[in-house]
């Protein structure tokens, strides 16, 4: 019997490795643009990222995968769960490029039904296809011609032993015609994967050790116990992270820095931690906290976190802090008086003039935005102008003629530049990931600051209303809103002192600052009021704020600003936001700069161009 | 009477167009473009048989351009009213498409028309004109047509009362592609569904969205014996993005509608 298993597994996998075609292989990098779109536009959840399938390594499976791995090959399906829909990295199952490029699209198609998600396995695949073909008749052929193709891979029932042959044979029946089959007849033996359904026990919806009875978010646990969330997208996340290969070694890492306790302390939030804190209390448990952030990152930011002094003991609170709420997403609730802002100051700054290497750029801007940013406008009737205005003088001989008397209002067309009525609003991250380094010779933040020169340069040169704040958090109980420059001040050497002094520390808990940015910014009289916010990734805080809690909050705070009449603004230097930003401000509400370090360049043009 | 233009309801909009007009109320129609807002208002003009004055709005339009002006006519001047006092002469409707277009200046001289006073002062003549009670004026604009400099005056704004259109849903829009073409039922219901899956990617991949107009233009197109696949790229594809990987995902979605 031994022996007779191991035949099988050698020929089921050998089977599936001779079937892979490299040269028809189609990559997930290739349409992973295409495919998200499509996945939403067939009804998808806009708010999941799309991202590549780890291998698989759970219950009855994962000795099949395992074997599978030390042939060299992988079989990787595809699942969603409330962040992310998960597609193979790269499909290369049939000789023809066009069929690995259908499958794709097929996977992308049948998760984007809505389909509880509790249905046996082989129920939801089979009603999704149904559903999927009823509403875009238009796939049945091709669906047809993947269900062929597939056929042909796959074992032969007379060659399998009978239990297994009769599960072999439902699978092939509920392919060629879903909803026939209402039970996959039981097997000791795993089944041969079908990679046109998606994954039978996604790695997320494995019941964690981890308990969650004290109301933990249950992201921790899946994190925990496998590495569901994409490694890749940590190192985009985090550029200063190492190329880790296996996310089980950088948690054994960070494991063997810090007691185990620790570890589970303070990866798993508890009641009292949850309540509002002081900022000093906060700025106290720094270390720990980012010793929990790093466990799911990378060993290496680590040492680099722990190097920095608590930014708290520079900056001044101005008051006791301002109450603010946050939105949780999955119980569609507001929560009141959720979040602890501060107003700080900086109180290391000193006076300074503009940094020498900026001075040149920033004279050329100021000329270009003085001739470039006011809308020039044609004004009729004037005494004088470049052109004459028709109208005007036609009326005037018209009054003339008629004994009407003539106002002497100028017959004259002059183009000006008009007054505009307008107030910007600038929010910038300072959040630790800021420290990472953007190019060879700067850091994100220097990128930053020098963004925060050059457009106050410009913005001076056209008269409009300015603000300017920086924004940090740690946990809810304490975010961090350093005042750069309000509305009332002058962009002076004060301000310039303290634009100087920004420093990257703590987390992005995008929602609280975009609040309140939203009260200050909304307060100012000006018609036009746009609320900028430069960043370099998504929101985050150690707390539950984190993926797709985070990014609705902020969502909800920017449409809270959109309804006061703000128009918000997102310029980022994020690789990776093309994945969350429109869900956030929507195509054409945000730009994403290549090489951050053209942003100080970048960011005053884009303001001329919105506001032109 | 019998040769209104088509128009099929999206829900109780005639209604409270003819209470508008009976109370002489002014009314804002927002929507996004070809949604049926110009049609709606030729439609609820013919019915209530006013004439229609419309004005296409645009940033050099000025407040002479709506009233009227004089000319020179043979050496002598001639006062010629505009499309908004012609209006209000006739006891008509004067319909500003695109109102946001023009300049908040130039809106001004529409807020003694649309309040309770109902007048329309001509500094020009002298004339002060008071509205018949038969007088009715429709403004428009497309709120998700995003220009941060442009929008509509509060004080211009809350003269109104507003109805908000929107795409209707998929029966409707189905109707309304076969009372415009005569397209089988069968196409017509896969064109809407597409529109309906582009729709879902509005403010997330695509600015634009495809309106009941370019449907429209998509079925006169396959009526006319062009291939539905290539109707759609034409009509909707091509017209909503010029980003090649968008364009290669919303083929997808046709091919997944009609096959390929
Ligand atoms: N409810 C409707 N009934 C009939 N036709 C409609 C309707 N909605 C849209 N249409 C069609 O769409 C086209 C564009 O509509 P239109 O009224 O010009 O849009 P809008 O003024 O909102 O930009 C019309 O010419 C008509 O063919
Ligand atoms: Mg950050």
């Amino acid at each position: 019997m031994e022996e007779y298993v191991g035949e099988l597994w050698h020929k089921l996998v050998t089977r599936v490795a001779d079937k892979q075609h490299a040269d028809a292989a189609v990559s997930l990098n290739e349409i992973s643009k295409t495919a998200a779109i499509y996945f939403r536009a067939l009804g998808g959840d806009a708010g999941l990222n799309l991202s590549a399938a780890p291998p698989t390594r759970h219950g009855a499976r994962r000795r099949w995968m395992q074997r599978l791995a030390t042939s060299g090959e992988r079989v990787e399906l595809s699942w969603r769960d409330g962040e992310t829909l998960r597609l193979p990295e790269r499909i290369a199952l049939f000789s023809e490029r066009g069929l690995n490029r259908d499958l794709y699209l097929w996977l992308v198609a049948l998760s984007a039904a809505k389909i509880n998600d509790d249905l046996p396995w082989i129920i939801r695949n089979q009603t999704a296809t149904l559903t999927t073909l009823e509403r875009f008749p238009g796939l049945l052929p091709r669906y047809q011609q993947l269900v062929e193709a597939m056929l042909a891979l796959r074992p032969a029932p007379a060659d399998l032993p009978k239990e297994e042959a009769a599960q072999e044979s439902a699978i092939r029946q509920a392919l060629q015609q879903p909803g026939s089959i209402h039970v996959l007849p039981p097997s000791k033996k795993p089944f041969h994967p079908v990679p046109l359904w998606t994954h039978p026990t996604p790695p997320v919806s494995a019941p964690s050790k981890v308990s969650a009875s004290d109301g933990a978010p249950e992201r921790d646990e899946s994190d925990n116990s496998n590495t569901a969330k994409s490694r890749r997208k940590h190192a985009a996340e985090r550029t200063d992270m190492p190329d880790g290969k296996d996310g089980f070694l950088m948690l054994f890492r960070a494991e063997s820095l810090f007691s185990w306790t620790e570890y589970i302390k303070v990866n798993r939030p508890q009641d009292e931690e949850d309540d509002l804190e002081s900022a000093a209390q906060a700025a106290e448990d720094m270390d720990s906290m980012t010793v929990a952030r790093d466990n799911e990152t990378s060993a290496a930011k680590l040492r680099f976190d722990l190097d920095l002094p608590p930014a708290g003991e520079d900056d001044a609170p101005l008051d006791e802090g301002i109450s603010l709420p946050e939105w949780d997403y999955k119980k569609q609730i507001m929560q009141p008086d959720y979040c602890r802002l501060q107003e700080l100051v900086t109180q290391q700054a000193g006076h300074c003039e503009l940094p020498t290497q900026l001075r040149r750029t920033a004279k050329r801007l100021r000329s270009q935005f003085q001739a470039l940013a006011p809308t020039r406008t044609w004004l009729k009737g004037q005494q004088d102008g470049e052109e004459i205005d028709l109208d005007a003088w036609v009326r005037q001989e018209a009054d003339l003629l008629s004994g009407t008397h003539p106002d002497n209002r100028g017959v004259y067309r002059a183009q000006v530049n008009q007054q505009r009525d307008l107030a910007c609003l600038l929010l910038a991250d300072l959040s630790l990931s800021t420290d990472a380094y953007a190019s060879d010779h700067a850091r994100v933040i220097d990128v930053i600051r020098d963004s925060l020169f050059l457009f106050s340069e410009a913005l001076s040169a056209t008269g409009d209303r300015f603000a300017m704040y920086g924004f940090s958090s740690l946990k809810r109980g304490n975010v961090r809103f350093n005042r750069l420059k309000s509305f009332d001040e002058r962009y002076d050497s004060a301000a310039r002192g303290r634009i100087a002094a920004i420093k990257p520390g703590y987390y992005t808990r995008m929602g609280a600052a975009i609040r309140h940015a939203t009260t200050l910014l909304a307060a100012q009289p000006q018609r036009q009021r746009l609320l900028l916010l430069l960043t370099d990734g998504k929101p985050n805080d150690v707390d539950r704020y984190e993926g797709r809690y985070g990014i609705e909050d902020t969502r909800m705070a920017l449409h809270e600003a959109r309804q006061q009449g703000l128009r918000p603004f997102c310029v980022t230097i994020d690789s990776e936001a093309n994945e969350y930003l429109p869900h956030l401000f929507g195509t054409g509400g945000f730009a994403v700069i290549k090489k951050p370090e053209d942003l100080p360049k970048e960011l005053p043009l884009l303001y001329a161009q919105m506001t032109r | 009477m019998e040769n209104l233009p088509f128009y099929q309801p999206h829900g109780s909009e005639i209604e409270l167009f003819e209470r508008a007009w009976r109370n002489r109320l002014p009314l804002l129609i927002k929507g996004p473009t070809g949604c049926g807002k110009t049609r709606f208002v030729a439609h609820m003009a013919a019915k209530l048989g006013l004439p229609l004055h419309t004005v296409a709005c645009h940033d050099d339009l000025t407040a002479a351009d709506l009233v009227g002006r004089h000319l020179i006519v043979d050496g002598q001047t001639e006062w010629s009213d505009g499309p908004l006092t012609r209006a209000v002469r006739e006891g008509g409707i004067c319909y500003l498409d695109e109102v946001v277009e023009a300049r908040k200046d130039t809106t001004v001289v529409l807020h003694p028309l649309a309040d309770d006073r109902r007048i329309l002062p001509i500094d020009r003549t002298g004339e002060q004109l008071a509205a018949p009670p038969s007088f009715m004026l429709v403004v428009s604009y497309n709120p998700g047509y995003q220009n941060f400099l442009k929008g509509m005056k509060p004080s211009t704004r809350q003269r109104f009362i507003s109805l908000a259109f929107d795409f209707p849903p998929a029966e409707q829009e189905e109707a309304i592609l076969i009372g415009e073409t005569s397209i089988d039922a069968m196409s017509a219901k896969r064109l809407v569904s597409i529109a309906n899956a582009f729709r879902a990617l509005r403010d997330h991949d695509l600015e634009e969205v495809a309106s009941t107009r370019l449907l429209v233009y998509a079925a006169t197109l396959m009526k006319d014996g062009c291939d539905p696949t290539i109707a759609c790229r034409a009509a909707l594809v091509e017209t909503l993005t010029d980003d090649p990987e968008t364009a290669v995902a919303l083929r997808e979605v046709i091919d997944a509608t009609f096959g390929r």
